[in-house]
């Protein structure tokens, strides 16, 4: 019992850099734009399946695949920010999360007629490595690493770039940001770009340890606004640290029970998160 | 080289201002006073490009400017210095004066405009790292001024700047826009302390209800009997 924890409290802090990326991508949509991307998961799935098209059917090389879904889900979001989200800046709060909402069934949709129902994986074989008792699958391996990187990358962008600090002093008071000559609506734009960047990176990740099918996205955006909440909303430290949090409890309580309860657990979370500390664990309570 | 003229401004419904002339030449420093809600917050916001007038015309180093962008009327090179130091709550001092060279023509000389502004303010180097929020107001409010220089403006718009400051850090406040003003920038400035505000203009307007009630050069302006009585107590 003792090594199958110690498994899965490493697969869960693998699995945890992932969903870093994956609630940051969020986090920044929301702190930056103001609305909540509830398809982002979605999203997700869009792009595995853009790689396993690639890779199984057109035969192109799972890297130069991952290349191209990246830049794919960027041009996407992109589109997503100017044909969906523009339009609604201004409408009630509850009509941008509807049609937000909408696009998960758009989405799914589009990928049940373009690629069916079954599940769609591609083969890749990649060692198991073992340290000791305990086993690391090599793609999760990569997978951490490669969400550090990105992670990383993501920081110098925000903090030591022009566009990066225009996307922070947006977040905190659009009208002032404009009086420093920022362009909301670029800004807008690249932020979108990114985290549509960011789904196809997190596509490329997931690749190779998941295989696809039209409603793989719901737990995952779900997972995501879990840690966006439990961070604080628009606290990207905060989702830092929340994302390995459920990754450990979800993989520790799938081993202790079943990947039901595992689900549930980190439902439970977020619903004492948000009964008892609604600004989230490291979020600043906003007096009105 | 800023000319505002017969400009109409709206929030919604409500009229704000009701044909509104103003101008500003080269090197000036105009004051516009006036009781709380006569829109002088209005006006700056709308020569800024915050507010779009409905009527009326603004006219910046002789090309229109009514209907452009605030992010564009920026980078032509007027900076609106917002209400109580609207500073970057989260960003450090040094973030919000780089920041303050967002638009292209700051950036190149980003490095050294930083030196020059901490050889002004000292206090901001030694805080260089701190997050805006941890300041004063008054150190706020010079922060903001510090990164509306950043910009290299043509002409700074000052809103209410010595609001709810203490009186001895509003004296320091002045100092340093009449500082400001020998470098020779040209300064559009809106303020309750009207005493304080006249003894550094060259011009000066009386914004009441919406409405230009009077003009003049500063002595003409304070020497007259509606504006010794109502604005400077004598």
């Amino acid at each position: 019992m003792g090594i199958l924890l110690l498994n899965a409290l490493v697969n869960g802090i693998l699995l945890g850099g992932v969903l870093a990326i994956l609630a940051f991508g969020m986090n920044l949509i929301f702190g930056v734009v103001k609305v909540i991307h509830m398809a982002y998961g979605q999203c997700v799935m869009l792009g595995m399946y853009v790689i396993y098209t690639l890779t199984s059917i057109y035969h192109v090389p799972f890297l130069l695949s991952c290349v191209v879904a990246v830049g794919v889900m960027a041009v996407w979001g992109g589109l997503l920010q100017i044909l969906v989200i523009k339009p609604l800046l201004k409408a009630e709060r509850l009509n941008q999360l509807l049609a937000l909402a909408g696009l998960i069934i758009v989405f799914e949709n589009l990928a049940h007629v373009v690629w069916g129902a079954d599940l769609r994986g591609i083969e890749i074989q990649l060692p198991v490595l073992s340290l000791g008792n305990v086993f690391i699958k090599t793609p999760s391996l990569l997978a951490f690493l490669g969400s550090l990187i990105v992670l990383l990358v993501l920081y110098l962008f925000l903090y030591r770039t022009y566009p990066g600090l225009a996307i922070r002093a947006i977040a905190q008071d659009v009208e002032c940001a404009q009086l420093m000559g920022i362009n909301p609506g670029g800004i807008y734009l690249l932020t979108l770009v990114i985290g549509g960047a960011l789904t196809g990176v997190i596509a490329a990740f997931f690749s190779p340890i998941y295989s696809v099918h039209p409603h793989f996205g719901g737990s995952f955006t779900l997972m995501a606004f879990i840690i966006v909440v439990l961070g604080g909303m628009g606290n990207l430290l905060g989702g830092f640290i929340a994302a390995f949090i459920i990754g450990i409890v979800t993989s520790v309580s799938a081993v202790l029970t079943s990947l039901e309860i595992a689900e549930i657990s980190a439902l439970v979370i977020f619903i004492l998160v948000v009964l008892l500390r609604p600004q989230g664990l490291m979020g600043v309570r906003v007096s009105k | 080289m800023l000319e505002v003229s017969k400009i109409d401004v709206y929030y919604g419904e409500f009229q704000a201002l009701f044909g509104v002339d103003v101008r500003i030449s080269e090197r000036e420093c105009v004051v516009t006073v006036g009781p709380n809600g006569a829109g002088k917050t209005t006006l700056l916001k709308a020569i800024c490009g915050l507010l779009s007038p409905r009527t009326g015309e603004i006219r910046f180093e002789g090309r229109s400017i009514v209907g452009l962008p605030a992010h564009r009327i920026a980078e032509l090179g007027i900076s609106l210095v917002p209400e109580g130091g609207r500073v970057f709550p989260q960003l450090s001092v040094f973030e919000n004066l780089k920041i303050g060279s967002y638009v292209e023509r700051a950036r190149r000389g980003f490095r050294q405009a930083v030196e020059e502004i901490y050889e002004l303010f000292p206090r901001l180097k030694e805080r260089e790292k701190q997050v805006a929020d941890t300041l004063s107001g008054g150190e706020r409010q010079m922060l903001a001024i510090a990164r509306s220089l950043m910009s290299r403006p043509k002409l700074i718009l000052l809103d209410e700047p010595s609001s709810g400051l203490a009186p001895m850090v509003v004296s320091m406040l002045f100092d340093f826009v009449a500082d400001i003003r020998r470098q020779g920038y040209a300064i559009l400035m809106v303020e309750q302390n009207a005493r304080k505000a006249l003894q550094l203009c060259d011009r000066a307007y009386l914004l009441e209800s919406g409405r230009v009630r009077l003009e003049g050069d500063r002595e003409s302006f304070s020497a007259e009997e509606h504006i010794r009585k109502a604005y400077l107590g004598i």
